[in-house]
């Protein structure tokens, strides 16, 4: 039985909130000014889902 | 060989008594600053986010507090794994490591997983790697306030 409090998320939900809040932190650690920051969290963000459905992909042949 | 020099002149080239006193200024604010770097570390990875905060960069501060938190809470309310010291395998260790690098928090993610961790679904699983990602995040950030206080980075 799911405990009331118990969060659920589907692999997709997981790796979108997973890319944001790395690309995020990111961002802020290694670039300075908004700008600079915005794009490179963009850049990041994009390329973490980009790169994890082309893994998800690159492995569906072995799982038949 | 005729070209190379004897060791004892490249020694004795500079003498002691000129160079001492701003070399020696230089090497104990060159100690202090490395003295200071490690503390900022360590506050840093013990609360995220208090390393810059020290260092007065709220906005890097912040963003490291919010992630970090965010990814805890939601790797422990997903019931993930936190492992501990008496891990069985190279990969429980491995996972302890990770879990510890969020400093105060791994008692925070603890105390929110009432429960206990359930991995035998894919939801358990998913929250084991954000409470893992958030530690090595942290350590990450940790490593930033640690490299900006030895002004290595800006």
């Amino acid at each position: 039985m799911t405990p009331p409090h118990e969060f659920r998320l589907s692999h997709f939900q997981a790796m979108v909130i997973f890319a944001l809040l790395v690309s995020v932190a990111f961002g802020f650690l290694s670039r300075r000014g908004s700008y600079q920051r915005a794009r490179y969290i963009l850049w990041s963000f994009i390329l973490f889902l980009l790169i994890g459905v082309g893994i998800g992909w690159a492995m569906y042949p072995f799982s038949h | 060989m005729p070209d190379e020099v004897p060791i004892a002149e490249t020694t004795n080239a500079v003498p002691v008594a000129q160079s001492a006193s701003p070399h020696h200024a230089e090497n104990r604010e060159g100690r202090r600053r490395d003295a200071l770097a490690l503390i900022i570390a360590a506050a840093a990875w013990f609360l995220p986010g208090l390393g810059h905060a020290l260092l007065k960069m709220w906005g890097r501060a912040l963003v490291c507090f919010s992630t970090v938190a965010l990814l805890v809470i939601l790797g422990a309310s997903m019931r993930g794994n936190i492992f501990s010291r008496s891990g069985e395998d190279a990969f429980a260790k491995l996972g302890y490591v990770a879990d510890l690098g969020v400093g105060s928090f791994y008692f925070v993610a603890r105390a929110l997983e009432t429960n206990g961790p359930d991995v035998s679904h894919a939801n358990g699983d998913y929250g084991t790697r954000l409470l893992a990602t958030a530690g090595v995040l942290n350590m990450l950030a940790a490593l930033h306030a640690y490299e900006v206080t030895r002004a290595r980075k800006a």
